[in-house]
């Protein structure tokens, strides 16, 4: 009882990227000083007049910034992942120690 | 069609679901009576790009893509309107019947599925976000793509204000580096999700998005956890999707010549599985009604549609902000991995309980328009059993419900105490928990959590020490140099920064042997670990763990032709990383040694291992913030210098 909405006509089909690039600033080298921004206190960040610089300096600093972050992000995961092999290890080897202990009181001998 | 008001166009039956942007909603089309599907994504900037790609999207005319219809921008939502697929996503299915597919019933949605993806690819055109979640099935068990561009559009846009990373899941190796990708990188999704459909989750689906985020480039191709239990076809397969250089990957017309796929059986084979999906949803509906229905009889009157948009889009901001407030969503999650997303905003202690309230409330008043919205025809569902409710229908308990229920249990676990965390921790990472669970990875969760836990562990020592090696030995080197640099040539920086490097510098190369810098940005939480460790153990344990170690890193310095990708994320030393990631590094490395595990009990090293999840994401949080803010003032020049060249 009901009437389809149009449906879509097969028209020509716009090209966007089809392709996605590698970001541009992959291999970029990032400027000290946006390194020390990345780190530094917050409290004098507002004084930074971003609006000096042009368009894609500043696409490419925030990209900069994304990749210091991902960088930084992997340094914890990692770090964490240290540190859950240490867990991990240390686990094994109380759980040995018991053994050994459990055995050694046992009087297998 | 952007010019007459949404609401004038359409009525809103009921909610349909929830995803990473925003929610979707079952709607009638006035004017013709069709049932629709409309997606509502809160949505601050760039609505022009969003606009030119669904305009593109509805150009797209295939049985195998859900068609989208046109959009209509409302208060700050922009409506998307599309296909309605009555039978929900193949992700529904699983959890609504708490099985995972047959080989037989893969191979077909798997089909549908290629041709979705051919019909795209041939027109260059990528999906980038293909999951189970993500493909949709209607009454008669056609499968068709959604989500198509609007996703990848909105988590671009999403990814450019936030510093957010998406659930790495489904994505392949190519996309989480970010080197560059084309079409078949959705090949390697669609294997990952053959997979999810044959084991209820994709591979790493229990483990921290984060962690999977560097483990999915690093590792070998996942396959199946039991491959005895599957056809050699299907396992065939499987590895030509996941095959990790994007250049030897199978195209989806090739993959359609593939013996598994032309086997398939036609979509009629699906009819059981969608026919139960429907009872039980349908069930878990009236349950709902019932216990709705009494609990808000008196007010039932003031409900209507626009409430429940209203409401909608106070549940959306609260459970996965779409503003800077920054959580840690995933852009690309199903909504199982919405959990995850709770998890962090929980963690930061904002909404809260808050959320259970906006969202009961919210469900209150879907459930009571839905009592009057099923007399809808669609031509497909006719020839399905009559129901009161698609099984797309999420008018049951919201998901997060399940996350917080699963938080309640993960506490009573912790405070037993040893058993239940002697595996590696799982917690807050895991999508299916409470819900569609499957048989077959019930089966085996220690051996498999075990596995995974030795393999990874050398590879990402691997990585670790890598990097170690090369942050280590040459930070003081280097930030002396740079110093020196920095002094005789004048970069272009103000003067409070250059102050602040001379006061962090100092700091940062002091830092072997303590932890916190005295800049508040640098302090990394669990300090506590490190701080709490009361006594230097025994030099020869100490030595031993150190060589232990040190053996570790020798067989690490020749590494990077082994893992070449790697060279993406660590960049040789020399051009300059040493400082990025210096501070947790010393925590737990040079400075910890991670001694200190040795003076605790039994039962805290298990403690400590469950919360261990837990405590890296409020970490990544924090750093996510503070990135965040440091981004936004740049974002917002350029909005700025954009907003007046189109002025000019
Ligand atoms: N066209 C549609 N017809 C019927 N149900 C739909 C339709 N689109 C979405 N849904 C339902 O709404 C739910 C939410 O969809 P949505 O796309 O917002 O989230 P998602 O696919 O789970 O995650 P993501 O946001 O990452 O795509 C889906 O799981 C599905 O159940
Ligand atoms: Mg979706």
């Amino acid at each position: 009882p009901q009437r389809a909405l149009p449906i879509p006509h097969h028209t020509d089909f716009r090209q966007p990227l089809s392709l996605m690039p590698a970001s541009p600033y992959l291999h970029e080298e990032i400027p000290y000083w946006l390194r020390v921004y990345s780190q530094a206190s917050p409290d004098h960040d507002h004084k930074l007049r971003w609006e000096l610089f042009r368009l894609p300096e500043l696409d490419c600093y925030q990209a900069m910034l994304n990749r210091l972050f991902k960088h930084e992000l992997h340094g914890i995961v990692m770090s964490y992942e240290m540190y859950r092999i240490a867990l991990t290890r240390e686990i094994e080897r109380r759980m040995q120690q018991m053994n050994i202990t459990a055995h050694a009181t046992g009087g297998i001998g | 069609s952007l010019m007459r008001q949404p609401e004038e166009v359409f009525d809103i039956i009921c909610k349909l679901g929830e995803g990473s942007y925003g929610s979707v909603y079952k709607a009638l089309h006035k004017e013709s009576g069709q049932v629709l599907a409309i997606k509502q994504v809160p949505i601050d900037t760039d609505l022009q790009e969003i606009i030119k790609e669904i305009s593109i999207m509805q150009q797209c005319d295939s049985h195998h893509v859900v068609k989208y219809y046109g959009s209509y921008f409302k208060d700050s939502d922009l409506w998307i309107v599309m296909e309605y697929c009555g039978a929900g996503s193949v992700s529904d299915i699983m959890r609504l019947r708490k099985k995972t597919l047959t080989e037989e019933e893969i191979a077909t949605v798997v089909h549908d599925t290629l041709r979705g993806l051919e019909y795209l690819h041939l027109r260059r055109k990528i999906h980038r976000d293909i999951k189970a979640g993500n493909i949709l099935l209607n009454t008669l068990g056609h499968a068709k793509l959604a989500d198509f561009g609007v996703a990848g559009q909105l988590s671009d846009t999403m990814a450019k204000r936030n510093t957010v990373i998406g659930t790495p899941f489904w994505m392949a190796p190519e996309v989480i580096q970010e080197i560059g990708y084309d079409c078949v990188a959705d090949i390697w999704s669609l294997g990952i999700t053959a997979l999810e459909m044959a084991e209820g989750k994709p591979p790493y689906g229990d483990i921290h998005p984060m962690r999977a985020i560097f483990m999915i480039p690093t590792k070998p191709p996942p396959s199946f956890r039991e491959p005895d239990q599957w056809q050699p076809e299907f396992i065939d397969f499987v590895s030509r999707c996941l095959v990790k250089n994007p250049e030897e990957r199978a195209t989806a017309t090739e993959l359609l010549q593939h013996p598994f796929i032309r086997a398939a059986q036609p979509s009629s084979i699906l009819r059981t599985m969608l026919e139960e999906a429907m009872e039980i949803r349908e069930s878990q509906n009236s349950n709902r009604q019932n216990q709705i229905k009494t609990i808000t009889e008196s007010d039932d009157d003031d409900v209507d549609s626009s409430t429940m948009v209203r409401y909608s889009r106070e549940d959306t901001g609260t459970l996965k902000p779409l503003g800077d407030n920054g959580t840690l969503r995933a852009p690309i999650a199903s909504s199982d991995t919405l959990k995850p997303s709770g998890t962090l905003r929980e963690s930061q202690g904002i909404h809260g309980t808050n959320n259970t309230g906006t969202l009961s409330m919210d469900l209150g008043t879907m459930v009571i328009n839905s009592d009057n919205e099923e007399e809808e025809e669609d031509d497909e569902d006719s020839t399905m059993k009559r129901h009161d409710t698609a099984p797309g229908e999420r008018v049951d308990r919201p998901l997060f419900l399940d996350y917080f229920d699963k938080k309640e249990q993960e506490k009573r676990a912790r405070s037993k105490g040893v058993k239940e965390s002697t595996e590696p921790v799982t917690s807050l990472s895991q999508p299916y928990v409470g819900t569609g669970r499957p048989i077959v990875s019930q089966q085996h969760p220690a051996s498999q959590s075990t596995q995974m836990t030795l393999d990874e562990k050398q590879i990402l020592q691997q990585q670790q020490q890598l990097q170690q090696a090369q942050s280590n030995i040459q930070q003081q080197l280097h930030l002396q140099q740079q110093l020196q640099q920095q002094n005789k040539q004048k970069q272009p920086q103000t003067q409070e920064q250059q102050q602040q490097q001379h006061q962090q510098q100092p700091h940062q190369q002091q830092q072997t042997g303590t932890l916190v810098t005295s800049d508040s940005t640098m302090i990394y939480s669990p300090t506590s670990l490190v701080q709490l460790q009361p006594k230097p153990l025994s030099a020869e344990e100490r030595r031993k763990f150190e060589n232990d170690l040190h053996r570790q890193l020798i067989q690490m310095n020749n590494p990077a032709n082994h893992h070449p990708h790697l060279a993406h994320h660590h960049p040789p030393a020399s051009r300059g990383v040493a400082a990025e990631n210096q501070p947790k590094f010393q925590r737990s490395f040079i400075d910890g040694d991670f001694e200190f595990l040795k003076h605790l009990t039994y039962e805290e090293l298990h403690q400590r291992m469950a919360t261990l999840d837990q405590e890296m994401e409020r970490e990544i949080d924090e750093l996510r913030q503070r990135y965040q803010a440091k981004r936004q003032p740049i974002l917002d020049a350029m909005d700025q210098k954009r907003k007046r060249q189109q002025n000019f």
